[in-house]
């Protein structure tokens, strides 16, 4: 490797969105049409990789529960070992980078090699699936605060160190990202913090492809829903007051 | 701001005399672009190449093996010259420009009164690219871009619209019915039987809709709930842009930029509601009213808000406002002023081990009558995001700090994220209040707040109080 091909090496971050190709900014579309290499997680990328060039090179490095897939750090050493060969390299990151993505161990990595790294931000699931619902996640004098917390941990269940008092907070909404195995667990656990069992919730399923599906009801009878009948999807969970007026349709 | 040296207009030269002087290649390059024109070609040329005398014969170009008359440029509609013999090139500007003819003069853009941009040549459809006479190269570059975005098929859709625009204009006066009808036109079934080269039945099926759109009465506009994202133009999602660009009337924050508001149509109505730090010129509930009329009058509306819509935009109020009144709405997602400040200092908003979430708040509660609730904010392991940030930066910190959360907790700060001008500062909870008094910090300030802060890029910050040579500096 010499010298001035490493120098041309770029690595971007990039939000891909909720998985609507639609909803790519038109950064992420330029990177994308830019790159030589694109590493991307299975779920929902078809769209988005759409917008590379038919030369460059597309690694699936994804994640889906129960399948064997690179550990971390071999996704961070593929990302810099293309950057090094001189390389435009975008690591494509379903929603935004910066939240529940594990962009920081990718972003050190390539620190340590020496790259500086761009991050492209994209539109958060979150927000994605109250459009999708017609719910805003903020409203005066009911929901002051939006809060975004994964229920799932590496292991599987639900991390330990949650701040269940926040999450129980009846003036905030919140978005549980991949919580569909875990939120029944999480919901008995709201309860014994006060939070209400009428508290409004809704599931997005599936959301940006032709399969979006809705669950709509309390987080009482959401959760029994997810612990029943759990969806084949990956699921973003709204719950708090805000979603009053959607949930009682 | 760069202004534009050249303005782009589009010339009728059908059935007009267009007067070519020159012998060589250069003649021959305006003849080519010119022949797909309809204009009546005239080649003044005393020693054509063979080439160009080859082309004017085939394309039936008339040809004087002379120099132009005064008479013959005072009758063109307007003149090229390619003589490459500076005197000559000087004196026929001269003629040109006795007679009132715009002349452009080939690699003499003193002489010139207009220059030709690269065109992509969709006829009836065209598209110049002009680079203000800087960089022709990159005006080609553009052009093979956009060629390989719009097949060469791409102009029958013009020629559809041509072969039915006189019954349109006839049957459909009203302006915004109309541009109802060509938006279904192009994105439907007429359009693709036009682009597979069936042209009948492609008129066919337009005729047949048109008299649909005559029957029916009018229809409700929809209304678009719109994220800008940050605010660089760059940051709107593909379908944003495009609902942008098809909107009648924008109806904007003063939060959202000059640049994205003009992405929108030439002739979309543009109506500013701007909140801006306590100056609300339009109440919410005029607001509301005024998308529900817009919609009744048949109207495609998009309501353009900063961020995402649906976090502080108080988008809750205009949908109910839209349901109650039936009109048909969309909401289209952007991203949040939150990820963009994140992705700026490559701050995680959430961390394995440091942070297991992230709440968005506003700084207003701060200081506002409502309920505001600052303990669940200190909760443990949390990253706290503040929109509407410097006035409120002394009160955030004051009261986060009562709630229990460690002055030594990272924060930063960023202006303007996502868009121009933007500014990084960072320190502790404890030094954050220095914020509030740097007037000179005047754009939107995001301020991210928690452990997981100390993990960005934070090598280039500011303090959040100004440094002793920065204020010496301005003294």
């Amino acid at each position: 490797m010499s010298q001035s091909d490493a120098s041309k090496g770029h690595i971007a971050l990039v939000g891909a969105g909720p998985g609507d190709p639609d909803l790519l900014t038109l950064r992420a579309v330029a990177r994308l049409g830019a790159a030589d290499v694109v590493l991307y997680d299975d779920l929902g990328s078809a769209g988005a990789l759409a917008h590379a060039r038919e030369e460059a090179e597309l690694i699936s490095v994804g994640k889906r529960a129960g399948r064997h897939a690179p550990k971390q750090a071999e996704v961070s050493r593929l990302m810099v070992a293309y950057a090094a060969l001189g390389k435009r390299v975008v690591r494509l990151k379903s929603g935004d980078p910066t939240i529940f993505s594990r962009a920081d161990e990718e972003i050190c990595a390539a620190h340590e090699a020496g790259f500086s790294v761009e991050i492209v931000p994209g539109v958060t699931t979150a927000t994605a699936a109250a459009a999708h619902l017609g719910a805003a996640l903020t409203k005066r004098l009911v929901a002051r605060r939006v809060q975004f917390v994964t229920a799932h941990e590496v292991t599987g269940h639900l991390p330990d160190d949650l701040d269940l008092g926040a999450l129980a907070d009846p003036l905030a909404t919140t978005c549980v990202f991949m919580g569909k195995a875990t939120f029944p667990a999480l919901a008995e656990k709201l309860f014994a913090h006060g939070l209400s069992v009428e508290t409004p919730a809704a599931v997005v399923e599936s959301l940006g492809t032709e399969r979006t599906a809705v669950i709509k009801g309390t987080v009482e009878t959401v959760a029994a829903r997810l612990k029943e009948n759990p969806p084949e999807g990956a699921c973003m969970i709204l719950y708090g007051a805000a979603l009053a007026d959607v949930c009682r349709a | 701001m760069p202004r534009f040296r050249y303005f782009p207009v589009s010339f009728d030269v059908a059935a007009k005399t267009v007067l070519v002087v020159g012998d060589g290649e250069a003649a021959l390059q305006k003849l080519r672009l010119l022949a797909r024109t309809q204009a009546r070609l005239v080649l003044c040329a005393t020693a054509p190449t063979p080439t160009l005398l080859a082309f004017v014969t085939e394309q039936g170009i008339r040809h004087a093996a002379s120099e132009p008359t005064a008479d013959l440029v005072r009758e063109a509609a307007l003149l090229f010259v390619a003589t490459g013999d500076p005197v000559r090139d000087r004196w026929l500007a001269a003629l040109a420009r006795k007679f009132g003819v715009p002349v452009n003069v080939v690699d003499r853009t003193e002489l010139c009164d207009f220059a030709t941009p690269a065109i992509v040549d969709r006829a009836p459809l065209s598209i110049a690219i002009a680079t203000d006479g800087h960089a022709p190269v990159l005006a080609q570059l553009v052009r093979a871009k956009i060629e390989a975005l719009l097949p060469p098929a791409f102009g029958r859709l013009g020629a559809l619209a041509e072969s039915v625009r006189d019954t349109v204009l006839d049957s459909l006066p009203d302006n915004a019915a109309r541009r109802r009808f060509w938006r279904a036109l192009f994105n439907g079934r007429a359009a693709v039987a036009a682009l597979a080269g069936e042209v009948e039945r492609a008129r066919v099926i337009a005729l047949k809709s048109l008299s649909d759109a005559q029957t029916s009465p009018v229809r409700s506009g929809k209304v678009f709930l719109v994220g800008a994202g940050p605010g660089a133009e760059d940051l709107l999602t593909l379908r944003a842009h495009r609902v942008l660009l098809e909107a009648d009337v924008i109806v904007h924050d003063a939060l959202v930029p000059e640049a994205l508001v003009a992405m929108g149509r030439r002739d979309a109505t543009r109506i500013a509601v701007g909140k801006r730090k306590g100056n609300h010129t339009m109440h919410q509930e005029e607001i509301d009213l005024l998308l529900v009329s817009l919609a009744r009058e048949g109207r495609q509306v998009v309501r353009l808000k900063a961020g995402d819509p649906m976090v502080f935009g108080r988008a809750g109020e205009e949908i109910a406002a839209l349901r109650a009144a039936g009109i048909d709405h969309e909401v289209v997602p952007g991203v949040s002023a939150t990820f963009a400040a994140a992705a700026e200092a490559a701050i995680p908003l959430t961390l394995r081990g440091v942070a297991s979430h992230l709440v968005l708040a506003t700084g207003h509660a701060a200081g506002g009558a409502e309920p505001d609730g600052w303990e669940a904010l200190a909760a443990s392991g949390a990253t706290v995001a503040v929109h509407m940030g410097r006035s409120v930066a002394a009160n955030v910190s004051a009261r986060l700090i009562a709630a229990g959360l460690a002055s030594s907790t990272p924060v930063a700060a960023i202006e303007n994220a996502g868009r121009d001008g933007r500014r990084l500062f960072a320190g502790t909870l404890a030094d954050l209040p220095a914020l509030a008094a740097r007037s000179e910090v005047d754009g939107p300030v995001l301020i991210l707040i928690g452990p997981a802060v100390a993990h960005g890029d934070l090598t280039n910050a500011e303090p959040f109080r100004p440094s002793q040579c920065a204020v010496s500096a301005a003294a």
